[in-house]
């Protein structure tokens, strides 16, 4: 299992999570910040339990953040 | 005709001290969409209606930047900023991409265009009087360009949607991109962070190295950090920029310090009102001069407006302010009737004879030198030490959220 954590209030909006790994982010229409999808929210930080498959792509995402607010861990 | 001075504000200690030093108008961004995104320090549509109260009281005017380019996620989020702004009475958008200035059309909101489209001859000026009222010009013409533009507007009375004739804008002091103005793709190339995106890490500022791929050869170019133009100060030739027929000056900064807007807002406001009294002279300006080299500065330049030179760049790589400031510590409180401020020292001794500044939220920027101290019970004495409670005399209301700096000369830090 891999955890990816966004800390989202400091998200621009640049999109660039979603090029890298589109089944996990999305653009939200309703403030233009990243949603990282089944993700839960504590103290402003929101978390994800995902399988090594999404390994590759996310670390990528994490690397192209402009505001490095993309963290993913191995268990 | 009235010059209108704007001021940048990062947050609501800029806001205060812009406001003070006597700025006409105010310019701020919220949320992620404005050129400064990467600042921690950007306002929230939270604080529209307070910005908005606060300019209007000291007779100034509040304008909003939305001027990244946009994407078709961030539709929904400027309406809503636009939205919003519209209530809380903020005088203006100012804006690039066209989905912003449609909307904020839309909306019953004045637009103004913003340096990211990079206005650089009447015909475009006449292209967007169709939406916005005032129109900031390229930082890259010259001083006659500016002018030509300016009497174009007034024989062909070109009109914004107000009715009334379009007016110019120019930037009079601050940071200069070494692209043309913020059309730049160096921070994204090598960091991924788009400047277009407010996100510029401004690795421009760095020295750089040139190597020749044949043979290896490293080059320092002449010591001089090439991509790193001094800052633009305008005030050694205000008179002849004003003549052009401009109508707002701008000063940037939404990234910089409190003091450094005070100082650099009551310099401009002072070189304007000389200009409107006829008494702009250059020992007044060698005097500006001298107090905007005190805060943060690469080193000035005229930028492109005299069009004799090309870039001049810097040779260090952070500010040649010529003073630094040290925080001592935190307002503690304050004796209304006798004015008297009370803070805890937290960090390096205060004594008397030093110059100060405190700097919170609500007074903005305030300086003085201390004449007097009183420290924890033990009476006057002449320096006060970390720990230490200490009262002196201080004109203005204190509150426990403001900070207290000592004002000391740059080089004392670097040692």
């Amino acid at each position: 299992m891999i955890t990816i954590t966004q800390q989202r209030a400091r998200c621009i909006g640049c999109n660039y999570c979603v090029e890298a790994a589109p089944h996990r982010w999305r653009m939200s229409k309703r403030d233009g910040r990243s949603v990282l999808i089944d993700a839960k929210e504590r103290r402003g930080f929101w978390t994800v339990k995902v399988t090594e498959e999404e390994l590759a792509a996310n670390e990528k995402a994490a690397q192209l953040c402009p505001v490095k607010i993309i963290t993913v861990k191995q268990l | 005709m009235e010059t209108e001075l704007m001021s940048p504000a990062g947050n609501f200690e800029s806001l205060q001290a812009a406001l003070n030093a006597g700025a006409d108008s105010v310019y701020f961004g919220v949320e992620q969409l404005n050129m400064r995104a990467r600042a921690t320090m950007n306002f929230t549509t939270e604080d529209l209606q307070e910005i908005a109260a606060r300019c209007h009281a000291s007779n100034a005017k509040a304008y909003l930047t939305l001027n990244t380019i946009v994407y078709d996620h961030d539709l929904s989020l400027v309406k809503t900023i636009i939205t919003e702004a519209v209530s809380a009475g903020i005088d203006a958008v100012i804006a690039s991409d066209q989905a912003v200035i449609a909307n904020a059309r839309s909306l019953g909101m004045e637009v103004h265009i913003s340096t990211q489209l990079n206005i650089t001859n009447l015909e475009t000026v006449r292209f967007y009087s169709l939406f916005a009222d005032v129109m900031v010009l390229s930082r890259e013409l010259s001083l006659r360009q500016i002018k030509a533009i300016c009497d174009g507007i007034r024989t062909e009375q070109i009109k914004g949607p107000s009715g009334k004739l379009i007016e110019i804008e120019v930037f009079a002091h601050g940071a200069l991109c070494m692209a043309v103005s913020g059309k730049c793709y160096l921070s994204l190339h090598t960091q991924n962070s788009s400047a277009n995106r407010g996100a510029c890490v401004q690795n421009c500022r760095r020295s750089y190295t040139v190597i020749d791929n044949e043979e290896g050869h490293e080059l320092e170019i002449d010591n001089e950090f090439i991509m790193s133009p001094k800052d633009l100060c305008t005030l050694p030739f205000l008179d002849q920029l004003l003549d052009t027929g401009v109508k707002v000056l701008k000063i940037e900064g939404r990234g910089k310090s409190a003091d450094y807007v005070q100082t650099v807002t009551a310099c401009y406001r002072e070189a304007i009102d000389a200009w409107k009294a006829g008494t702009y002279s250059s020992d007044k300006t060698d005097h500006w001069m001298k107090r905007m080299e005190e805060v943060y500065n690469r080193g000035f330049w005229g930028g492109y407006y005299l069009g004799t030179e090309l870039g001049e760049w810097t040779n260090a790589a952070g500010s040649s302010a010529t003073v630094r400031k040290i925080y001592l510590g935190r307002g503690h409180h304050y004796y209304p009737k006798s004015k008297i401020a009370e803070f805890k020292i937290e960090t390096y001794p205060l004594s008397v004879g030093d110059r100060i500044m405190v700097i919170g939220n609500k007074i903005g920027v305030v300086e003085t030198t201390i004449t007097s101290l009183h420290v924890n019970e033990e009476g006057a004495k002449d320096t006060a030490q970390k720990g230490d409670l200490c009262a002196f005399p201080f004109e203005q209301a204190i509150h426990p959220s403001d900070k207290l700096y000592k004002v000391v000369p740059a080089e004392q830090t670097n040692e």
